[in-house]
């Protein structure tokens, strides 16, 4: 177990309004946003949403149309893929055909004219890094893909970047395998210490590994942060709809004050939203109250609920062994809300069409207006 | 167990009816002739016809005379600077279809690159003669811009002729191969290869020139084994300089009437060419075996 060590102060790489156009066609927006040395950042997104030209810009793959691009304090605009300090694990994996495994981790080393000793002992120190101690001597296209992005991550890792960048390495895992290779992932990342820059389309594997994400759109980060704000509060319905599942009922603010929203929500009736709590959308847009299916419990009988609680119905039923599913329509709404329960020990799964009670607070909702 | 093995065998038998006709066809045009001059290069010559005598007469004299040997290693020289000149011109076009055309467009381009074979063999052979002629469109291009003030001489009925208008007939063998071989490098390849500290160029040598190297040697086998064979263009635009050995076969055959020694120089330059191609092969191998 290795402690994680505090990701410093100092900023690793800085967008500074970068835009890129292809022809008519508006890639990135507008992007600001700082990278700190030493951190697992993730870039999280739809297909399409620009963040794996972002990252291409970081690499030097892809110049920008407007905007500074600073890698540890230097304006790269001028700095070729080749001269940067930064390396890449592509979603293929780019593993050399032609060369052995031992070839491909040292194809970098060539510039630094090592000696064949001390060649062979970076590449097998490499190797042993990422798990593949001994596979020097194979052919490059007899690996597996797990083996092969192990290569893909060693290559990279033996020039010791400033920067690793990780364009969507686990999409062409199978689930078992991608769930490992992420504790590796982070594990590795603990060890070196170099900062990780990851493109994912997957919400889990960003909120799993990074230390901060920004989960992009059309070209914009939308919100900028941590795992758990971006979970506990995002900043839009936009974001919460893409990250976990987020159920949405429709409210009416009251009144307004410093420390306190009063908001009229179906279902919930009236209380009063923390400002903290309160996502501000674009304007315009009719205000609703966002909440996370395990915000909200579902008592047995004879249970009290420990803040507030609503009636509600039971429409459907989604059993995962650990978990359930409900669909339910509490009281007063028009449209079902999905909640989960943990499956404990001696308590029955409820049915469709039973009538229950459910213990919420509103300390767990989040106001989206 | 019986059935299958009953199925497996009116497969085999459906498959040998398929293959049957064209490889009744190889047999008899190609397999045939092909002992026939084997079994000629060892009877000896008569007066207007063929001793069934058997001799290595023919071969010494193939490989003694001076003569021979000369032709036959002119066409060696030839077919090795057609390749050469064939396959160096053909990678950067291949390259710049492969890495450089919208792919929208490629195949307008290898349509393009295939227009030659348009006509015949014969007559691009001959518009070379008109182009590199006396009064060709090179010497009055030269001689009217003031160039030049007479004819140049060294362009046609020589050596260089020949190899000029043999790499322009093979081009298009020698660039399909190696686009074919381009086409397939994984473009993140070369993306992978900067983004290791390496420059384009260095990128070039160490990942993409390696990865079309199958291209290049189909193309040089493509190009090199039917040149050293040619008889129409040394014929056309070689002159007396640049007979080939093909060009000494029809002479022994037609001319000469001496069918057995002729036969032993087609069979002697058959040997060398498969000789060569084979030794090529060998330093290529480890090209060869690629992925899959």
């Amino acid at each position: 177990m290795i402690p994680k060590p505090a990701v410093s102060d100092q900023t690793m790489i800085e967008f500074k309004d970068v835009h890129k156009w292809y022809g008519d066609y508006h890639a990135l927006r507008g992007i600001t946003a700082t990278i700190r040395a030493g951190e697992f950042f993730s870039l999280l997104g739809p297909s399409g949403c620009g963040k794996t030209t972002l990252l291409r810009t970081i690499a030097g793959f892809e110049g920008i149309s407007e905007g500074v691009v600073l890698i540890d304090g230097k304006d790269v605009a001028d700095v070729p893929a080749n001269k940067r300090p930064t390396n890449m694990v592509f979603q293929s994996y780019a593993i050399f055909p032609h060369l052995t495994v031992a070839q491909n981790v040292g194809f970098g080393l060539r510039k630094q004219r090592l000696a064949k000793a001390d060649l062979d002992a970076r590449v097998a120190e490499a190797l042993e890094m990422v798990g593949l101690k001994g596979y020097g001597a194979r052919a490059a296209h007899a690996l597996s893909g797990g083996q092969r992005q192990r290569v893909a991550l060693a290559r990279a890792l033996i020039l010791k970047p400033k920067v690793l960048l990780l364009d969507e390495p686990l999409s062409a895992l199978d689930k078992k395998m991608r769930e490992q290779m992420q504790v590796e992932l982070i594990k590795l990342q603990r060890q070196v210490g170099i900062t990780f820059i990851l493109v994912t389309h997957d919400q889990e594997e960003a909120l799993v590994m990074s230390d901060r994400i920004a989960v992009m759109f059309e070209g914009e980060i939308a919100q900028l942060s941590d795992a758990e704000t971006l979970y506990r509060r995002p900043n839009s319905r936009r974001v919460a709809d893409f990250i976990g599942t987020m159920n949405f009922l429709p409210a009416e603010v009251i009144s307004e004050t410093a420390g306190s929203i009063e908001v009229e929500a179906q279902g919930f009736g009236r209380i009063h939203v923390d400002p903290k709590q309160a996502a501000s959308e674009a304007p315009g847009k009719s205000a609703s109250i966002g909440f996370r299916p395990e915000t909200l419990t579902i008592l047995h009988e004879g249970q009290q609920a420990t803040d507030r609680e609503v009636g509600a119905t039971i429409e459907e039923v989604v059993y995962y062994g650990d978990m359930t599913y409900y669909d339910v329509k509490i009281d007063g709404t028009e449209k079902p809300v999905r909640l989960s329960m943990r499956n404990v020990f001696g308590r029955p799964v409820l049915d469709i069409g039973m009538r229950t009670r459910i213990a919420w607070s509103p300390g767990a909702l989040v106001l989206f207006r | 167990m019986k059935r299958s093995a009953r199925g497996a065998g009116t497969e085999a038998s459906s498959g040998l009816l398929l293959v049957s006709p064209p490889a009744i066809y190889a047999l008899v045009l190609l397999a045939a002739p092909l002992a026939t001059i084997i079994l000629y290069s060892f009877f000896t010559d008569g007066y207007l016809e063929v001793i069934r005598e058997f001799t290595f007469a023919n071969y010494r004299e193939t490989w003694v005379n001076p003569l021979y040997r000369t032709v036959m290693l002119r066409s060696l020289l030839v077919s090795v600077l057609v390749t050469l000149a064939t396959v160096l011109l053909a990678f950067p076009v291949a390259y710049f279809v492969s890495f450089h055309v919208d792919p929208s467009r490629k195949s307008l381009w290898l349509f393009l690159i295939t227009i030659p074979f348009w006509t015949s063999y014969l007559i691009r052979v001959f518009l070379w003669k008109v182009i590199l002629g006396y009064n060709g469109v090179v010497n009055s291009g030269l001689l009217s811009l003031g160039i030049i003030d007479e004819p140049l001489t060294f362009l046609l009925y020589n050596t260089n002729s020949v190899v000029i208008t043999l790499a322009h007939a093979y081009a298009p063998f020698a660039i399909l191969p190696i686009f074919v071989a381009l086409e397939k490098i994984d473009r993140s390849l070369l993306e992978a290869g900067q983004d290791l500290g390496e420059t384009r160029f260095a990128t070039f040598c160490r990942v993409t020139l390696p990865l079309a190297m199958p291209g290049v040697v189909a193309s040089v086998l493509i190009v090199f084994i039917p040149t050293i064979g040619d008889y129409v263009t040394p014929q056309l635009v070689g002159g007396p300089e640049g007979r080939m050995v093909a060009n000494l076969i029809q002479l022994q055959y037609l001319r000469l009437d001496n069918y057995p020694l002729g036969s032993a120089i087609a069979v002697s330059a058959m040997g060398i060419v498969a000789v060569i191609s084979l030794i090529f092969l060998f330093l290529t191998r480890r090209y060869l075996k690629g992925p899959k």
